[in-house]
């Protein structure tokens, strides 16, 4: 049961996922049927699982809610932003009951009934406007306004097997009862003598009359779940509400007694006499059409446990070291067999590596929904007028980086909400358009996918930015900082612009944890911005985590890798060109590029032989050389983590296992460079043309 | 021995640094390696040693002997890696320890631990669980999650120690 139960948890998740964006879809264009159908179906997955695996406040709640999106299917009712609202609060309340732990707490319970109350305010109110028909029975607690009580006659017939889904029968006859007035007849002929029953079937079925204002397509929505495992029959039987009548309700007596199947000809021709308004029944309806809609999605992808997504990468990437290693041997033993089949396992390998890389790849539009919820949100707490565009959603990302993402990017769009675009008015005055945009966009870029965040909002003041870095004591007065360096102070620890801190942003952890939360997964983060145009923030990111392309390069005997993605040419140099100069340029393709002697930055004895190789890598907009004694070659690393002891390590990003089975490091050029530029201050203006 | 609810009993993995004899509780020691080759990290404090493949994974590998203000370790016949379970912000890390040789497994009373010497000792004392006697030889009892989890280097000096001043050139020393 616990495993149907997470299992239920997880789905649930979807739906509710589901439907805040279509709530929020609907917020834009509120007369969408196909997006009422969707929030109505989500909806009542979410009541008919509820209410089976024991989430009863969900399922209970979900009811109410489900009543008003009825109300507004059957255009009885129009989607107001007051309705939206609750809906949405409706929905986070129903993120918080799925965890049974907080969906116990006190201030849940508040929360639960306070909505409750408010959604059934909702529908009264709607009900006032209308008449309230008269015989509505006592028990039908939702009066759907002033639709005529029909009476329905319902042949339920489920199969034996029914039992082995985790059906009780039982509670679909309650569920139909809640629409309304029923009588129930079960029928036990065909139950075998005790010596013959099986317990774990089902051999009883019911007949039920229902009197109810809902229409047929309620009713067999009741039966969504069984559809497939039940002879369903449902007629119209009369336009009144027939359990009123006397003598209907005398016939339904005698039939239980008899305990005979009810002939429906006999029951119309009984109803002609009792009911002056009978009208001709109805076909047999289904309405099969949303649910084989829902299947079709279904069918073209399978739900996988990340667990086992995890294990499989793992397991790539050990084949991958293990293949290098195979490679290797096959080499040194220089039989052309072994050679030739050592080349077929690398080919293989590298297939099965890209395809399990794809598996783990996710578009980003998963977590877009929360951030367009955020921004609506926001923007309606702060008084601001904002539309949120997003492109490029379908640029996918490894799962891994996608999570640790949402929260950095979450902070991105509160300060370009909060601190970025101005208010309606103040954006009047400078002739902007009175609704601020702020644009989501993200592409493919070479090896790495590249997240722009841009608002048309004030910008950043960077008199401002330095003033207040001067005042924090962050640089000195007499300082000279280019733009992008006074840009780069944002990302400063403490370090927070606006004078007023808000509920929204501004707590003085700001940029510096996004920075530190992206380069955490591989990522780097720049800014850009124009005072009264607004800023941009520009996320590279890796496409994955786990393995790399890069170059094996040799220092002493320790072997390095240096990202691929980073490496612009190799050159071979002569020794004492490298060490007998003293602002630590080299020529090479008559530039000049400045270089660090890694050597001597890793506090290694000075190399003896007459040439070496300086590997000139792309830092920023620069071409910097990094000398090494040898250049190895190509390498596919998997990346290992150095682990906690060694966090405070920033050059070196990770490791990996060589084939002979020592450990290569992965030298982060970006960072190794800039630390070595703190340590070494270059006075010379580094020319590049 | 016996065992029963007041004498529990636990084994003890004794090791050498210099003269100096340590315990662990074996609970805590995954595995004993021979020397193999370590890839060293440039940049990383004296104690950390570097790393090394450890069936496919990267581990990280302590001097001890630098943890514990000694010199750095000499490599003989008998230098060992302890491979330990390290609870480490509420997280288990394995880490490598460098010791100079591994003695035995001593199977101890908790009655014959003693509590650990509040003046006197050169360590401090909340890295050391306790003392026992062994051999006519004291043993200290080390609370390895404490010593492997901090980053302090000087850590295992005590402040009212005679020694004070050599053990902290030596740090210093070693901090370059």
């Amino acid at each position: 049961m616990e495993n149907f139960k997470a299992k239920f948890v997880e789905e649930a998740t979807e739906h509710i996922n589901d439907l805040e964006s279509a709530l929020l879809l609907l917020e834009k264009n509120s007369t969408d049927k196909a997006l009422i159908e969707r929030v109505f179906r989500a909806m009542h997955s979410l009541k008919g699982g509820g209410a089976m695996f024991g989430f009863e406040k969900i399922s209970e709640f979900t009811h109410h809610l489900e009543t008003v999106y009825d109300l507004v299917r059957n255009e009885e009712m129009e989607i107001s932003e007051n309705m939206l609202n609750l809906t949405l609060a409706a929905v986070d309340h129903l993120k918080l009951l799925l965890n049974e732990d907080i969906s116990e707490s006190e201030e849940t319970e508040q929360q639960h009934y306070k909505l409750i109350e408010d959604i059934t305010k909702l529908i009264s109110e709607k009900e006032s406007k209308s008449d309230n028909n008269e015989n509505l029975p006592e028990s039908a607690i939702e009066k759907t306004g002033n639709q005529p009580i029909k009476t329905y006659f319902i042949h339920f017939e489920p199969s034996e097997e029914i039992f082995n889904n985790g059906t009780n029968p039982l509670y679909l006859l309650d569920e139909l009862n809640s629409l309304g007035e029923s009588v129930a007849i079960p029928h036990l002929n065909k139950i075998p003598e005790l010596n013959k029953l099986n317990p774990q079937k089902c051999y009883t079925y019911w007949e039920v009359f229902l009197a109810t204002s809902e229409d047929i397509n309620t009713i067999t929505d009741v039966f969504i779940f069984v559809e497939e495992e039940c002879t369903l029959e449902i007629q119209h039987l009369s336009d009144h509400n027939l359990l009123k009548n006397d003598a209907f309700v005398a016939k339904t007596r005698e039939i239980r007694k008899s305990g005979k199947d009810i002939g429906i000809t006999e029951l119309q021709n009984f109803i002609k006499t009792i009911s002056t308004n009978t009208r001709q029944l109805q076909k047999k309806q289904t309405n099969s059409k949303t649910t084989s809609k829902a299947k079709e999605n279904a069918i073209s992808s399978i739900r996988v446990s990340s667990d086992k997504l995890d294990h499989l990468m793992n397991l790539v990437s050990e084949l991958v070291t293990t293949q290098a290693r195979l490679s290797l041997f096959a080499e040194e033993e220089g039989n052309p067999e072994l050679v030739m089949i050592a080349e077929n396992v690398q080919k293989l390998s590298r297939q099965l590596r890209d395809n399990a890389f794809s598996i783990v790849l996710i578009p980003i539009e998963n977590m877009l929904t929360r951030f367009q919820r955020l921004v609506r949100d926001l923007s309606s707490e702060l008084k601001k007028e904002v539309t949120f565009i997003t492109e490029g959603a379908e640029t996918e990302l490894d799962k891994t980086i996608i999570e640790n993402l949402a929260d950095p990017l979450m902070h991105i769009l509160r300060n370009s909400l909060d601190h970025g675009i101005e208010k309606a008015s103040e954006r009047e005055k400078h002739g902007k358009p009175r609704q601020g945009k702020i644009v989501l966009k993200a592409f493919y870029s070479g090896a790495s996918v590249h997240i722009k965040i841009s608002d048309d909002g004030a910008g950043i003041d960077t008199d401002r930015l330095r003033e207040k870095a001067i005042h924090k004591g962050l640089i000195s007065a007499d300082i000279q900082l280019s733009k992008k360096e006074l840009l780069d102070l944002i990302f400063i620890p403490g370090f927070s612009t606006t004078e007023k801190i808000t509920d929204v942003s501004g707590r003085g952890v700001g940029m510096d944890v996004v920075r530190r939360k992206i380069s955490d997964i591989r990522g780097e983060v720049e800014v850009d911005s124009t005072i009264g145009a607004g800023t941009t923030i520009t996320i590279k990111l890796p496409l994955t985590l786990s393995i790399i392309d890069g170059l094996l390069v040799r220092i002493t005997d320790t072997h390095y890798v240096i990202p691929l993605s980073a490496v612009d040419k190799i050159f071979a140099v002569e020794h004492n060109k490298l060490v007998n100069t003293f602002n630590n340029l080299v020529i090479l393709e008559e530039e000049q590029v400045p270089f660090y002697y890694l050597r001597e930055e890793f506090g290694l004895p000075e190399n003896t032989a007459e040439t070496e190789q300086v590997v000139v890598v792309r830092y920023e907009e620069k071409r910097i050389g990094l000398t090494v004694d040898e250049v190895v070659g190509e390498y596919q690393a998997v990346l290992k983590p150095l682990g906690k002891y060694y966090k405070e390590q920033e050059i070196i990003s990770g490791a990996t296992i060589l084939g002979d089975g020592t450990i290569a490091l992965v030298l982060d050029t970006n960072k190794a460079i800039k630390q070595f530029s703190k340590q070494n201050i270059i006075t010379e203006e580094i020319t590049n043309d | 021995m016996t065992k029963n609810e007041e004498n529990k009993i636990n084994s003890y993995l004794s090791f050498k640094l210099g003269e100096e004899t340590f315990a662990a509780n074996v609970g805590k020691v995954l595995n004993i390696l021979e020397m193999v080759k370590i890839t060293k990290v440039p940049k990383a404090p004296a104690y950390m040693k570097g790393v090394i493949n450890l069936r496919g994974t990267v581990l990280p590998l302590v001097d001890t002997r630098v943890k514990f203000g000694m010199s750095e370790t000499e490599y003989t016949a008998n230098t060992c890696i302890l491979v330990l379970d390290i609870d480490m912000d509420n997280d288990t890390v394995q880490v490598g320890a460098l010791v100079d040789s591994v003695q035995e497994v001593l199977e101890l009373n908790d009655k014959e631990i003693l509590p650990p010497p509040s003046i006197g000792s050169k360590y401090k004392s909340e890295f050391i669980e306790g003392m026992a006697r062994s051999n006519d030889q004291f043993i200290m009892i080390l609370n390895m999650d404490m010593i492997f989890s901090t980053d302090e280097l000087a850590m295992l000096r005590d402040t009212t120690s005679e020694q004070e001043e050599q053990l902290a050139e030596e740090s210093e020393e070693a901090e370059k």
